[in-house]
């Protein structure tokens, strides 16, 4: 048995391989988020336990030194809207961003699934307009491009607009939330089950049916019309409509049936998918923590998966014997190692082993490959 | 367009299964003396997995979507869309004891722990929950359990061992089961799988 001490389950050790291609998905989505004007910021990973908090149940506890009980950040949004509260004075609306590890307790370990994992993500706080939505949604596509996933899709859906439907039915809100169970997933019998044992009929009945088919490109938005039958349907779907205007139609979907987080998300909620991968790359939506705000994160272990393997690492590009060439290397940007012995076949062997192109002797540099022989200055041009 | 679709590799589910997608339209070979897991017709691939591992295929999104009995999407607690009603046998979930039960029911044993705790939970009965992999009859009759939740066809085996179906706790069938990403990006194909199915599955005798 080799000596290696356990990992808890859902957590990783991740090599220089692996760890210098998630550092570098971080380093190009930070970039575009910088260049959209989102600030960064970070939040203690040890938050005070609260029992309103959206995963309360599925946070790991601990108990701090005075018995306060404390849980691991599992999201960030929660944390960044208060963060807010404490800048001094902000102008709104303010563009924050943020990038680190999360943990959730309950979640099962398995494909593009951890219990330890890491989000990036953006918050727009302080404003409520079509405007600032098509933002957000445009972010996380440009975000998606930059890391490589230009067939990535963002769907978009409105919980209100399934809330409003189903209120069309004027049942007891445990009626509504056995409706609204079989509307998240799509599942007709139970639908039509329900609404025959409710007594819902006609016109009504027929809107709730409609509710699970309405998915698909943006014609879906002039198809729902015929079901929004009371003013909050027709808000909802007038909101999600001048989002949609602002969006270039290709990369988008809609799915008007999209009933989660129905008491959490006050407008547009979104997740991306890409081809061939079975998972959400990222999601977010429109929320109120104490003021309007919309936002949304990238799991990169999620991208990482959807990616595939990880590139190889880059090899450095000299070994010198001398500190003073390997300074000057560095100087010009190269990625030099210096020599741990005075032996140079052991360098040279390591060389060979690795792909590192040049050993410095002193100041003349070796070419392995055919034994020419320059200057370190001709290396650092 | 591609297609993966998780099937159980249960003799009797596999068959309902096989049959179903041929009814839709689906054009798969006589699979009889197959050992193989993985089976790839052209553009689609079928994963013959364990019954109670279809919603797990389907909800990684490694299988597209998938056909399994309604007992085993309950237990697997997974966030699948089950979009089609696909009939087959009719069986159902029930609470069982023995004929003079216990006056109090402290232990329940079932293959189904995640949806026997929360029939529990729903009926405020504060039992242990005991999993167990099968037969879970005999743990009534031996008295490592005072009662059992389990899934009941005919009732004929409970009878020949003295026990009663108290209570009926939901009808069970077959369904078809699809990834969420899946439904969305392979939207034309899976569109007409559901509606192929679901025309089916009026006529697929119980």
């Amino acid at each position: 048995m080799p000596n290696v001490r356990l990992i808890p389950d859902g957590t990783r050790y991740s090599t220089p391989q692996e760890e210098t291609w998630r550092e570098r998905l971080r380093h190009q989505l930070e970039s575009v988020l910088h260049l959209w004007g989102y600030d960064p910021v970070q939040t203690p990973a040890l938050e005070v336990f609260n029992p309103h908090h959206p995963l309360a149940e599925k946070g790991f506890k601990l108990v701090d030194r005075d018995g306060t009980v404390l849980m691991l950040r599992g999201e960030y949004t929660t944390s960044v809207a208060q963060l807010v509260q404490t800048l001094p004075t902000p102008t709104y609306p303010v563009r924050l961003r943020y990038s680190g590890p999360l943990w959730v307790r309950t979640r099962d370990a398995e494909l593009g699934r951890q219990r330890e994992y890491t989000q990036v993500g953006a918050e727009l706080l302080g404003v409520q307009t079509p405007q600032s939505d098509a933002e957000i949604l445009s972010l996380a596509l440009g975000c998606l491009d930059v890391v490589g996933l230009p067939k990535a899709a963002v769907e978009i859906g409105h919980p209100g607009f399934v809330k409003a439907v189903l209120e069309q039915t004027q049942l007891e809100p445990d009626k509504i939330q056995a409706l609204r169970g079989a509307v998240h997933r799509k599942n007709a019998p139970e639908l039509n089950r329900l609404l025959e044992q409710y007594g819902i009929a006609g016109q009504t009945r027929a809107a709730v049916l409609r509710l699970i088919d309405l998915y698909g490109s943006v014609d879906v938005l002039r198809e729902a019309k015929e079901i929004a039958l009371n003013a909050e349907a027709k808000d909802c779907l007038e909101n999600i409509r001048a989002v949609a205007e602002l969006l270039p139609p290709e990369r988008f979907l809609f799915d008007l049936g999209i009933a989660r987080g129905l008491d959490y998300y006050t407008g547009v909620i979104f997740q991306a998918y890409t081809p061939d991968f079975g998972q959400p790359l990222c999601g977010g939506g429109r929320y109120n923590a104490g003021l309007p705000a919309v936002g949304f994160a990238l799991g990169l272990e999620r991208l990482t998966t959807a990616l595939g393997e990880a590139p190889s690492l880059e090899t450095v590009y000299a070994i010198c014997t001398a500190p003073q060439s390997a300074q000057r290397l560095r100087a010009a940007g190269k990625r030099v190692i210096g020599a741990w012995t005075d032996k140079q076949a052991e360098l040279e062997q390591a060389a060979l082993a690795w792909g590192v192109p040049y050993l410095v002797l002193g100041d003349v540099a070796l070419r392995l490959e055919d034994g020419v022989r320059c200057s370190v200055e001709e290396l650092c041009s | 367009m591609q297609l993966t679709i998780a099937i159980p590799s249960g003799e009797r589910s596999k068959k309902f299964a096989l049959d179903c997608l041929r009814r839709a339209g689906l054009e798969i070979p006589d699979l009889t003396d197959s050992r193989s897991l993985r089976l790839e017709f052209g553009e689609l691939t079928l994963l013959l997995v364990k019954d109670p591992d279809v919603p797990v295929y389907v909800d990684v999104g490694v299988a597209d979507c998938g056909i399994v009995g309604q007992d085993h999407i309950l237990e697997s607690g997974r966030d699948n869309y089950e979009p089609v009603d696909l009939g087959g046998n009719k069986y159902r979930f029930s609470y069982i004891t023995l004929s003079n039960p216990p006056a109090r029911v402290e232990r329940v044993a079932t293959k189904y722990p995640r949806a026997t705790r929360q029939f529990l939970r729903q009926r405020g009965i504060a039992a242990d929950v005991i999993a167990l992999g099968g037969k879970i009859e005999l743990s009534a009759l031996t008295g490592l359990a005072d009662a059992i939740v389990d899934i009941v066809e005919t009732g004929r085996t409970l009878q020949e061992n003295g026990l009663v179906e108290r209570e009926r706790l939901l009808e069970l069938s077959t369904r078809f089961i699809v990834n969420r990403a899946a439904l969305k990006l392979k939207a034309a194909t899976l569109r007409d799988l559901i509606h192929s199915l679901t025309a089916i599955s009026a006529r697929i005798p119980a």
